[in-house]
């Protein structure tokens, strides 16, 4: 598996690169900021880049908007976005396009060489992962103890699930081969079962979709 | 009193010629007109001259009085007072001419002013005279008159011909005289209008006529007797508009009168400005008031007013009490002409002013403190991104890097144990490069030493830590409150890194003293100087920090003379 690594920091990226090659990975190149790692990506067509959220110039979210540029370049190339802090609203700009292929997790996760290894798989997989910290943040911890998936009905998790890959009513209507009306009404009905509070649509359907990743 | 014995006399002389003519009766008619005439000029000008003895116009309406007076020599028996009242009968005419065109300063304004006059002097001085040289006094004057004692040669064409010239001349003299005084009109403001409006308008009219006069002299046709009364009465009518002019400015003292009763009734002063404007006569008038705090001027709501330089057309006249100034009206250039009354205002509404003063300053001072408040708020904020910035860039980046070489360093214990050394040495060379980073952080965020120790150490632990040497002379008997320690810490720091980073120096010294209940931080560089306390630099919030505390920080960087930073601080 290939990926390339994208961080200001030297330290950070050559001692991710030294723990990726180390878990087996093969290091397609480096990046220290957001354009030279969409150039990289665009040359390299890796399986997934792992991308820091504060780069130069600016240090606020290049991370995030290249990660916005690659998925609209290349769409095939998972992202796993790394940072210091995690943001409950960089998940949902994140995952608003398909929570397919997309990872966000704290920096300090690296420390687990299984587990990264093991995200970064998932991620190149189409998968997703998300930080237990931003899952928190969006879905709650009150949730934390029971499965918030036991009460939709099997028709509504399959829906939900094709949702969590980014999927619109449309797609997933002409997938379950039901009305595009009958895919809203199921999608209502989750967003009442996991007692999701109103707010704009997109973030209703990130939110349903955070929540089965979490809860999977 | 002299003066006016004398133009009495020279009046009467006057007139006595005049009515003593024989061969033309009916011009006795003249005589009073031009007794009023020379009277008037002389007569104003002896006002003009006690009112403002400094100003030119006194003394050139008395001599121009008097060069009238002299015309009528030209009506007298002897053939020597005949010529000389030739030869100067038309010297009151330069006279008028700077009259008009010089007031109400009595200076000419430009080059081109002085050289209409210097023209109309030649015109009627040489060009006269070298006429009077070959002509004829039969011939060329009048047909009664006594023989012309200057003539040289009798040449009539000759006379003629330098006639005519002189005369043209004169017309276009007076032509360029009324496009002066039109222009000057056009670019005046509405004060400079008001001031000089009569006499402009007299001396236009006096021009106008005297052209028509001479053009229909020029052609042959002359004007007669009622021309004459006309040319009479409005040239009599510019000494009148003059004093008409100083009459007004003794209004304006009414005026004055009148503005204090207004302030009276409007003891808010509300409307001071307007109050002042219409006393003054200047609509455009603004009022600064002193902010002694800030060493400036500022408006009616506090907002910081510049006063005007010199040549932008305005002046400001500085309103004092008690050798303080608390306020300074700024007006049209125009009114300096009118000292007196600008004076007499200032003094009538001093009280109002230093009423209003007081309120604008007070505005000024809470625009001030509100300024000094969002820029601590701003400068809060700034330390706290850069703390972030910091640990961000700094000790997370080596603990995340630490967590990485123990995951690293994991992962081989199982397989290949001795591959693991070296990286959990690296691990703990990060770990000690974090803490020492992280040391430094909490350093800066509020040093230790200054808790436990006190200013003095604190002073001398950043001498010894400071990127140049640096010497520290303190004595400081006791601890001082800790806001005062630490702002007082915090400037002396700032001083020495911008000492450090921009000054080019060699040394530093700090020098600390507490005396009589103030502490007096002061750090000299010996460096190039030119510092400067601009918005962004970290003095400035300092001295807001300082002046939270009710002390102040004082800035002096002459450009190669080094810098010199001083705090002092109140400690109770």
């Amino acid at each position: 598996m290939r990926v390339v690594v994208a961080d200001d920091a030297v330290i950070l990226r050559e001692g991710l690169a030294r723990l990726l090659t180390e878990a087996g990975l093969e290091i397609a190149g480096l990046a220290a900021d957001a354009d030279e790692l969409v150039r990289l990506v665009e040359q390299q067509r890796p399986d997934v880049a792992i991308v820091d959220i504060r780069m130069p110039p600016t240090y606020t979210d290049e991370g995030l908007r290249a990660a916005q540029e690659i998925r609209a370049r290349a769409p095939d190339t998972g992202i796993l976005v790394l940072s210091q802090h995690v943001r409950a609203s960089y998940a949902l700009e994140l995952l608003s396009g398909g929570s397919q292929g997309i990872g966000y997790l704290l920096k300090e996760r690296v420390s687990d060489l299984r587990e990264l290894a093991s995200s970064v798989e998932r991620v190149a997989q189409g998968g997703s992962v998300l930080d237990p910290l931003v899952v928190e943040q969006l879905v709650g911890r009150s949730r934390a103890g029971a499965d918030p998936l036991e009460h939709l009905t099997p028709r509504e998790r399959e829906v939900l699930s094709l949702m969590a890959e980014g999927r619109s009513n449309r797609a997933i209507a002409a997938q379950l081969f039901v009305t595009e009306h009958t895919v809203e009404k199921h999608v209502k009905s989750i967003f009442a079962t996991l007692r999701l509070p109103p707010s704009p649509d997109d973030h209703r359907r990130v939110l349903a979709v955070v929540t089965y990743l979490d809860a999977r | 009193m002299s003066v006016a014995l004398a133009a009495l006399m020279a009046g009467v002389g006057a007139a006595w010629l005049a009515v003593g003519r024989v061969d033309e009766p009916y011009q006795t008619a003249d005589a009073p007109l031009a007794l009023l005439v020379g009277w008037t000029f002389v007569g104003s000008g002896l006002v003009a001259w006690r009112q403002r003895p400094g100003n030119r116009l006194g003394p050139v309406m008395i001599v121009t009085g008097f060069a009238w007076f002299a015309t009528f020599l030209t009506d007298a028996h002897a053939g020597w007072a005949f010529t000389l009242g030739t030869a100067i009968q038309s010297v009151y005419l330069v006279g008028f001419a700077y009259l008009v065109l010089s007031f109400p300063t009595g200076r000419l304004r430009g080059p081109v002013d002085t050289a209409l006059i210097a023209g109309a002097a030649i015109v009627v001085t040489l060009v006269e005279w070298l006429s009077l040289l070959f002509s004829d006094s039969h011939a060329e004057l009048c047909s009664e008159c006594p023989p012309n004692v200057l003539l040289v040669d009798r040449n009539d064409a000759l006379a003629n011909g330098i006639l005519q010239v002189q005369r043209l001349s004169g017309v276009s003299l007076a032509l360029l005289m009324v496009a002066l005084l039109v222009r000057r009109w056009r670019g005046a403001t509405a004060a400079e209008r008001r001031s000089v409006a009569p006499v402009l308008l007299a001396g236009s009219a006096t021009v106008l006529v005297l052209a028509v006069s001479i053009a229909n002299d020029v052609v042959g046709e002359p004007l007669g007797q009622l021309g004459k009364w006309a040319l009479y009465c409005v040239f009599a009518s510019v000494p009148i508009a003059v004093l008409v002019v100083l009459l007004q400015r003794r209004l304006a003292r009414g005026a004055v009168a009148g503005l204090v009763v207004e302030l009276g009734e409007h003891s808010d002063g509300t409307d001071l400005r307007e109050a002042l404007a219409r006393a003054l006569g200047d609509p455009s008038l603004d009022v600064a008031y002193w902010f002694p705090t800030g060493s400036r001027y500022v408006d009616r709501e506090g907002n910081r007013m510049q006063l005007p330089g010199p040549g932008s057309g305005r002046i400001a006249t500085v309103v004092e009490r008690d050798a303080q100034p608390i306020a300074a009206l700024v007006h049209d250039a125009a009114l300096a002409e009118n000292a007196e009354l600008v004076q007499s205002v200032c003094a009538a509404a001093a009280l109002t002013l230093e009423n209003e003063r007081l309120q604008a300053a007070l505005r000024a001072r809470l625009a001030e403190l509100q300024a000094s408040r969002a820029r601590l708020v701003e400068a809060t904020e700034s330390e706290r991104r850069r703390i972030e910035r910091d640990l961000h860039d700094g000790t997370q980046q080596r603990l995340v890097s630490l967590a990485m070489s123990l995951g690293l360093a994991e992962s081989k214990l199982e397989d290949d144990p001795g591959a693991a050394a070296p990286i959990v040495r690296e691990a703990r060379e990060t770990l000690a490069l974090a803490l020492a980073e992280l040391r430094e952080l909490s350093q800066g965020i509020y040093p230790s030493l200054l808790t436990e120790r006190g200013l003095e150490a604190a002073l001398d632990d950043l001498c010894r830590r400071a990127a140049l040497p640096a010497t520290l002379d303190a004595s400081l008997p006791r601890r001082v409150p800790s806001q005062v320690e630490a702002a007082a810490y915090f400037v002396a720091s700032e001083a020495l890194a911008n000492a450090a980073k921009h000054s080019h120096a060699t040394e530093v010294r700090i020098h600390a003293r507490l005396d009589r209940g103030v502490l007096r931080v002061e750090v000299a560089d010996d460096g190039i100087g030119g510092a400067v306390t601009g918005s962004g630099s970290g003095l400035r919030g300092l001295g807001d920090r300082v002046e939270a505390l009710g002390g102040g920080l004082t800035l002096s960087s002459p450009p190669g003379q080094g810098t010199t930073i001083v705090v002092e601080i109140p400690c109770g």
